[in-house]
């Protein structure tokens, strides 16, 4: 038996997991919200990891039963995200590797989603849509790298739904894309937005200028509702992540579709990719937002696949980086 | 640590290259955990690229830390964010140690 902790923090989320060979034992997070209008700092959302940590640490070790020595291997986010929160993270982790005798090891967040939903999903060789509030990518994975197909060339999706929260002052709490999510379903009238599929890539940045700018005008002058708007803007950043997966799916001959990170927990994008998948006889492959939103066991379920396969991190290297893309890292763990 | 102990000595000064120094000593009960704590703090290369040097030892039981740099300002933003990755690093310490016989 192997068991790995896992120790998140790239961005707004704080989670500590425990896995013990494909069981979750243990998954607690955290998560800082701001008040309406505001998105979150690197320095303020360290301050906030930095004082719960230890507390979410105890938990995951509380819950799993567990004690640092049935611990094998202590696993952390290396990149990509915010510096300063990725940071705080890893200082905890080099600790309690040292203090407790064991290997570290630096994950890929990316990789990290990606083997979660592997692991929830049982979806053997899935084309991988990636989406979240730092990251935009359709990937597939072949001779030991997991690809990137298509992905944005500007802002990440979840980044569009969000700035775009702020904008019309959406609470954050629990996340603003699940209110987006939520008020959407109340939107009856469809606004005509910027559709900007490039090839295998998309933009969102030109969508997101043009509902802010419309948005105040719109609402104003009683045109349309904040929900009609909710509405729009989903409908039409769906229609192009379901549009490059779909293009992906057919350049791969692939049959299955799995969709992690915080925007896949959107039911909305899921029930629009089902249509996608059902029309080519393919399977869907999704997780919920316990699995979806960034957290402690998916670094410790890609921990444990590279753990198993021989790798670990020296302590010298185990610097974090902003910069991180999915197919830097070799996937040892898949034939 | 034992007692949480920041009070170390520091000293603030323009030396003969003209350059601001500041120096922090760090007392820990043993050179292991003092070593724990360097090797936990050493991995993160400083944001800034120019304009201040950073160098961590262990001296004893003690981790010794010395900056140089040009402008005040830059050197009291990398001490702070120092003493916040420190008192993490002794939070961490207290709470999940002491470290585990090798």
């Amino acid at each position: 038996m192997t068991v790995v902790i896992g120790f998140e923090g790239s961005a707004n989320k704080i989670g500590v997991g425990i896995i013990r060979d494909g069981e979750v034992l243990s998954n607690p997070r955290r998560t800082y919200i701001t008040p309406p209008g505001q998105g979150f700092l690197p320095s303020d959302t360290a301050r906030h990891h930095r004082g719960v940590i230890l507390k979410v640490l105890k938990e995951a070790l509380d819950e799993a039963g567990l004690k640092p020595c049935d611990i094998d291997c202590v696993a952390y986010t290396k990149g990509p995200g915010m510096g300063a929160p990725l940071v705080t993270v890893a200082l905890v982790a080099r600790t309690v590797a040292q203090l407790w005798g064991k290997p570290l090891l630096g994950v890929n967040h990316c990789i990290g989603h990606i083997e979660m939903g592997r692991l929830i999903t049982q979806a053997n060789n899935p084309t991988v849509l990636y989406v979240s509030g730092g990251n935009t990518q359709v990937i597939a994975y072949s001779e030991r790298r997991y690809r990137i197909f298509g992905e944005t060339i500007d802002i990440a999706v979840g980044n569009c739904l969000d700035r775009f929260a702020r904008v019309i002052k959406i609470s954050n709490d629990p996340s603003p894309g699940y209110n987006i999510e939520q008020m959407a379903k109340e939107g009856k009238k469809y606004v005509e937005l910027p559709y900007t599929v490039k090839g295998m890539d998309v933009s969102f940045s030109g969508i997101l200028s043009y509902i802010e700018d419309a948005a105040g005008k719109m609402l104003t002058s009683n045109q349309c509702t904040a929900e009609d708007l909710c509405f729009s803007l989903q409908e039409t950043l769906f229609s192009m992540l379901v549009e490059i997966t779909e293009r992906a799916m057919a350049h791969c001959g692939s049959q299955e579709v799995l969709i992690v990170g915080g925007v896949g927990c959107n039911m909305r994008l899921q029930e629009m990719m089902m249509v996608m998948c059902k029309e080519r006889g393919a399977k869907l492959f999704a997780t919920d937002e316990s699995f979806c939103i960034d957290n402690g066991a998916m670094i410790a379920q890609a921990g444990w696949e590279m753990f198993r396969s021989g790798q670990v991190t020296e302590l010298s290297d185990s610097w974090i980086t902003q910069r991180y893309r999915t197919d830097e890292v070799e996937v040892t763990w898949r034939d | 640590m034992a007692n949480g102990n920041m009070a170390a000595p520091s000293k603030e000064e323009i030396n003969t290259q003209n350059k601001l120094e500041f120096s922090l000593n760090v007392p820990f009960p043993s050179t292991r955990e003092a070593s724990i704590a360097l090797r936990s703090l050493l991995p993160d290369r400083e944001p800034r690229k120019g304009g201040i040097t950073k160098k961590m030892a262990i001296s004893g039981s003690t981790l010794c830390v010395r900056w140089t740099a040009d402008e005040a300002r830059i050197l009291r933003v990398s001490v702070g964010s120092f003493m916040e990755h420190l008192t993490l690093v002794m939070e961490t310490m207290e709470a999940f140690g002491p470290p585990v016989l090798l």
